[in-house]
């Protein structure tokens, strides 16, 4: 066995130790980050590139993350110039059509050099949320209508020279920052984790010698092109399209179109948002590279959900959308409010849904949660505090769609408990349950939606996230369409309000209740196992009338039941 | 305690084998037995490895037993039928959960967890509630506790319940009202409440804990009444003490209360065992590197203290108990190899106990990282791990051949090394993390090895990471049983408090601190220790305003608010690499109790300068050189402290075997551990 000769254990050993340096960035970023959004809700990307900038491995906080480095890493270096790179260098890049992401989604790169090369030998990127960079409002931005309104833009700015750091552009971010130490503190947790990168790779270099490497990443993107192929080509070929509607931008109440079209041939796919709204006033216009992070995600979904991602695996995919389009948004496009990668995530799902027995009902729209704010009288301190909430996924050819379960987006992120909620805000919870008949029917129901009524026990204010709540999430094979995400404030009076993605002021007593939706049915209601429809209807998953008129399932007290029209002539049996 | 009896016993049920260890206080040896489970009725094989210590048992002072028995209620979902009582209009709480997806599933959009531990209709609310200052906004409705109770038992027939309210962990009235409602009107039924085994918030976590006791507390308690029978039937007069998941053993009176407490005790016994040398050699930096034939776990001990956490996973169920924190991080022996399209896989597929490796001969088709071990001569065919399984080197080669080396155009010895090399790399990153979250360098440990094939692949991760050493201590087979006896009486008490950390709050602090001191003594007193014959530590869990992770902070008496203050930040600083400027706050006040047990003495070896003289050879693989070369075989039994045995070689013992290779040395220490360095340090 001489060391020239490439074996596929051989690749792996070097595989395993590449996949693990971006989880010891990941470990990194997780200790040494100071706000939340990083370390709990896992707001981030973490990439390594090789010297031709494809992806060699990465470490997404949640799968809205997936290549969300991939398409901003060129752009910026094309705007920098390679050659302008030194060891020691890291570079900062937030302008949102570049960077695939809003304005407080701080990427920074920096490039690992190998002692025999003059030019990088490979990119190491980390991308997170940051706390604040001077928008218009604190906290999060509903209503801005160009990217000025969002804060201060760094089109790829070299924050580190030769591995000094700048203090004047530090200072630059203190004095536009309302929460300047945690920005700052961000950075440098950033900054460690790029580190980290670094001493890795220059240690698997070491152990292997960078030739090999080369030639093992080279296989592994081989590798994965082919299993990506082979998976593409399994699928069936065609062209559909699907529709849906957000809610509307922040600023005007006008349902927005979504559209995609994929098309599947010897090609590979082709994912084209063409039909979809222009690009609109308010800030939930996608920068393209958003828009091919979500659309890998799809992709890698119905591809090659287990394996560790590498360039390869996107080889057969493209992602087009029109310049100036919802989909694609361009200068001066407001882009704050993301939502729409989760409104849009489901869609590539729905079009290909008819061809592949595979896709499930629709789960639920998008993440269907609330901030809340106020004074808190206990301590007179200001809270700000939110929740994700789960919502009923979809069912599927196989079984029931979860319930209460975290939208796909960001699935790995927990729910706030209701002890942390009371604690650290001036609220109380009147209840919380799975809500009976939420679930769109079917011979597999979707999961159930979540109702969560609470009371403020003190003046403050509520922010309802969502953006999908005036059209319903769509069924398959004949199962029924589900209740969709909603919130009310001043429930119980005569003064009810709908809420979309809003904030409303609350005084002492006042009371929301906060609705997520449940998932969609999968096949004919009728054809449900009798013992499944019992066993919801004994555990009040769905009311004894839902039972009789959707399921022709009469359930007794005692558990016992009767078909009703079910069986009748002309529909058809189990 | 001023009985000493002769001997001090430990039995461990794991998976596949009993282990019982016994230490003579006189002579200070210890000697072990091993026998099979028996699932149909446990009591069987710990009563046969038992006798197969052959010690009079009416001479036994302690016997420490642990056991995975509530564990594999969970994991096979075999427990009792359990209804919960909880707030009216909060029911679904334990099927919401925390609503995340366990990050395996991430790209799986058809991911649907279990259905839960209780359906829906036996999870029946009560009025009744209290706020989050432990006020009462609604009283506990007690005619509804009766009625829902009476539900459960007389119309679902239930074996025990569950009682968990909002808040409980500031003021627990209401829960203790239904526990007394509940027993008297239910007197044969069990009932679990999350305040006598949680103090801690987050309502989801504490509901699945207290449904998680009930659901194993009937087997638990069946288990333990028969044992204790047939423990009288021989002669046992001593006193029986159940392992704790968080180390430390406990009475049964306390096991009884909260069996929950029990149920991560197998693996707590080696982290015990490792915590216990660590103090007695003065390490500071140890990972524990436990290897069976399912599992590779690992735990960073830090100056003698394993890390500690309050909660745990069980098949992706919450438990907030006391536990260490053990690291799961590969399949162990058990990981199966696969060949993926030109890249060569290893894991996360496990063979597990059955069929395990394909060299055992009991159906196993693809070959396992035991089979690789075998091949490449590190493990012995005619005395596998102690001669107790029967193996096939045939059938693992060929395997090999088939699954791997046909596919990859290597040829089998290549391939079982490739394997290797694959689980070495994915641990040796594995590794890396867990001390990279600390902020610390692996190449500072030791690692100590157990568990059966823990010797065999340590010095190979050791080597690979350049670390300071690997350790195999005594019994690496059976150290988890031994560790048992290595550990004192312990028990941890908390209360969520969610206080601002100023001078004023330092007398709120102490009083509750005060509460949970009484609480100990009064379970001490009850088995027979007293103020004086105990120590007591305490702990605040400390964060800044707006975190949700906290640090436990050890208390000292006079410890004003601003030296807490102090000590928080250098240790947020040494965990997360900074400091903040925000106020501190404290979640929770904690206790520790001890009650300092005897442990084993080891025997300080005379130094013996001759040379010991290998029993046999064998040709294997030697990771240093890339060869074949003959491995010089030592049996552990024949080393003296002193011994210096150049690599590469086997040193064999009962259930299990070290292995290290030419760059590598073997030295053995005063208490007859193996230690093993890189030659280079050691001239």
């Amino acid at each position: 066995m001489t060391e020239d000769v490439l074996d596929g254990g051989t690749i792996e050993v070097v595989n395993s130790y590449l996949v693990s340096a971006a989880q010891q960035m990941r470990r990194t970023l997780i200790r040494t980050a100071f706000n939340p959004v990083i370390y709990a809700v896992l707001d981030f990307g973490i990439s390594i590139y090789d010297s031709k900038i494809r992806l060699m491995a990465e470490a997404p906080g949640i799968t809205s993350f997936v290549g969300a480095n991939d398409a901003a890493l060129p752009k910026v270096l094309n705007y920098v110039g390679v050659e302008n790179l030194k060891e020691g260098d890291v570079v900062l890049l937030n302008y949102p059509y570049w960077n695939s992401a809003h304005a407080y989604d701080a990427m920074l790169f920096a490039p690992v050099f190998h002692e025999s090369s003059e030019s990088p030998s490979a990119f190491v990127a980390v991308r997170a949320h940051w706390m604040d960079l001077g928008a218009k409002d604190a906290g999060y931005v509903l209503d801005s209508t160009d990217m000025h309104q969002e804060g201060l833009i760094f089109p790829g700015t070299k924050i580190v020279k030769e591995g000094v750091i700048d203090n004047e552009i530090i200072e630059l971010i203190r004095f536009n920052s309302r929460l300047p130490d945690l920005t700052i503190g961000d950075f440098h947790a950033q900054l460690a984790c790029l580190r980290v990168g670094e001493r890795q790779l220059h240690a698997i270099w070491e152990k292997f010698g960078l030739p090999k490497v080369e030639r093992v990443v080279e296989e592994l993107i081989d590798h994965g092109k082919r299993v990506a192929w082979r998976a593409v080509q399994s699928l069936p070929h065609g062209s559909w399209s699907a529709e849906d509607w957000l809610d509307d931008d922040g600023v005007t109440e006008d349902p927005i179109l979504m559209r995609v079209t994929v098309t599947i041939d010897d090609d590979g796919m082709l994912v084209d948002y063409t039909g979809s709204s222009s690009a609109v006033p308010g800030p939930v216009n996608l920068p393209l590279g958003s828009t091919e992070s979500m659309a890998k995600t799809a992709f890698k979904t119905l591809t090659t959900p287990t394996l560790s991602t590498n360039a390869g695996h996107y080889a057969p995919l493209r992602v087009y959308a029109p310049p100036g389009s919802l989909f694609h948004a361009q200068y001066p496009s407001a882009t704050f409010t993301q939502w729409t990668t989760m409104a849009a995530f489901e869609l590539i799902y729905k079009a290909l849904a008819s061809v592949m027995s595979e896709i499930p009902a629709s789960s639920g729209s998008d993440e269907p949660g609330f901030m809340a704010l106020g004074r808190d009288p206990r301590t007179a301190k200001d809270y700000v505090v939110s929740n994700n909430e789960g919502i009923g996924w979809g069912g599927t050819p196989h079984h029931d769609g979860a319930s209460g379960q975290m939208h796909i987006s960001l699935n790995i992120v927990q729910n706030t408990p209701i002890e942390v909620l009371e604690n650290k805000a001036a609220l109380f919870h009147l209840g919380l349950r799975l809500l009976p008949d939420s679930a769109g029917a079917g011979m597999h129901r979707g999961g159930l939606g979540i109702e969560r009524h609470v009371q403020f026990i003190a003046d403050g204010e509520v922010l309802s996230m969502k953006k999908k709540t005036q059209t319903k999430p769509w069924a398959l094979n004949g199962g029924f369409e589900p209740i969709t995400n909603s919130m009310t404030v001043w429930p119980n009076t005569d003064h009810p309000k709908q809420m979309r993605m809003r904030r409303a002021s609350m005084k002492l007593g006042d009371e929301f209740i906060n609705v997520s939706a449940g998932g969609g049915g999968w096949g004919d209601p009728l054809k449900r196992d009798p013992l499944r429809i019992v066993e919801d209807v004994l555990n009040g998953f769905v009311l004894r009338k839902s039972a009789s008129e959707i399921y022709g399932i009469d359930v007794g007290i005692d558990g016992s039941f009767t078909e009703n029209f079910r069986r009748a002539p002309g529909l058809p049996q189990e | 305690m001023a009985l000493r009896e002769k001997y001090r016993v430990a039995v461990d049920i794991g998976g596949t084998y009993v282990d019982a260890v016994c230490y003579n206080q006189e002579s200070r040896k210890v000697h072990f037995s091993k026998s099979s489970t028996t699932p149909s009725n446990p009591v069987d094989g710990v009563m046969k490895a038992l006798a197969g210590l052959d010690i009079s048992f009416d001479e036994i002072d302690i016997l420490v037993h642990g056991t995975t028995l509530g564990l594999n209620a969970i994991l096979q979902r075999a427990g009792a039928k359990v209804g919960l009582i909880t707030n009216v209009g909060f029911e679904d709480i334990l099927e919401i959960g925390r609503a995340a997806v366990p990050p395996r599933y991430m790209y799986d959009f058809q991911y649907a967890p279990p259905p839960p531990l209780i359906p829906r209709r036996y999870r029946l609310g009560v009025p009744g509630r209290m706020n989050a200052e432990g006020v009462e906004v609604v009283p506990l409705d007690r005619d509804a506790v009766v009625a829902m109770g009476d539900k459960l038992v007389n119309t679902f027939s239930i074996d025990s319940i569950a009682v968990c309210f909002l808040h409980s962990y500031r003021n627990s009235i209401h829960e203790l009202q239904a526990q007394e409602i509940l027993q008297k009107a239910f007197p044969n039924v069990e009932v679990s409440v999350s305040s006598d085994i949680s103090r801690e918030y987050g309502e989801f976590e504490r509901t699945m804990t207290t449904v998680l006791d009930a659901y194993i507390r009937p087997i638990m308690k069946s288990y333990l009444d028969e044992f204790q029978v047939r423990l009288r039937e021989i002669g046992f007069v001593g006193r029986l003490q159940v392992m704790r998941s968080g180390g430390g053993a406990m009475d049964l009176t306390i096991a009884d209360r909260a069996p929950l407490l029990t149920v991560l005790s197998g693996p707590a016994g080696g982290i015990a065992g490792a915590r216990y040398l660590s103090h007695v050699q003065g390490w500071d930096k140890t990972i524990t590197f436990d290897v069976g034939g399912t599992s590779l776990d690992t735990c960073v001990i830090l100056n003698g203290e394993p890390g500690e956490v309050h909660e745990a996973t069980i098949a992706d169920l919450p438990v907030q108990i006391p536990v260490f924190d053990i690291r799961t991080i590969g399949a162990g022996g058990g990981s199966i190899a696969r060949f993926d399209d030109g890249i060569l896989r290893v894991g996360p597929e496990s063979a597990g106990a059955v069929p395990g490796p394909v060299c055992y001969g009991q159906g196993g088709i693809h070959p396992t990282i035991t089979d690789a071990l075998l091949t490449l001569g590190f493990l012995n065919p005619d005395n596998f791990l102690g001669g107790k399984v029967q193996v096939f080197p045939k059938l693992a080669s060929d395997a090999i051949r088939d699954d791997v080396g046909n596919n990859l155009n290597l040829d089998i010895q290549e391939s079982a090394v490739r394997m290797i090399q694959i689980l070495v790399a994915k641990t040796v990153g594995a590794v890396r993390e867990i001390t990279l979250e600390r902020g610390l360098d692996p190449k500072e440990f030791l690692l100590v090895a157990f568990g059966g094939a823990g010797p065999v692949l340590a010095p190979l991760v050791g080597l690979e990471m350049g670390m300071n050493g690997v350790v195999v201590p005594a019994l690496p087979g059976a150290f988890s049983a031994l560790g048992m006896l290595m550990t004192d009486l312990e028990f941890d008490y908390s209360s969520t408090v969610l206080e601002v950390l100023v001078e004023s709050s330092l007398v709120n602090l102490e009083s509750v601190v005060e509460g949970l001191h009484q609480q100990a003594k009064t379970m001490f007193h009850s088995q027979g220790i007293f103020e004086g014959e105990y120590e007591v530590k305490v702990r605040y869990d400390l964060r800044y305003e707006g975190q949700e992770h906290s640090i436990s902070v050890p208390v000292e008496h006079g410890d004003t608010a601003e030296a807490l203050e102090e000590r928080f930040g250098s240790m947020h600083f040494e965990r997360f690499g900074h400091r903040m400027k925000e106020q501190c706050e404290v979640s929770s006040v904690r206790l520790k109790v001890i009650s300092e047990v005897e442990k084993p003495e080891f025997i300080r070896l005379e130094k013996d300068s001759r040379t010991v003289t290998p029993r046999s050879k064998r040709r294997a693989y030697d990771f240093s050189d890339s060869m074949i070369k003959d491995f010089e075989i030592y049996l552990r039994d024949d080393l003296r402290f002193g011994a210096v045995i150049p690599g590469p070689a086997v040193i064999e013992e009962s259930a299990s075997a070290t292995v290290f290779f030419s760059d590598q040395v073997a030295i053995v220490d005063e208490i007859g551990q193996i230690i093993i360095r890189n030659k280079k340090y050691e001239s």
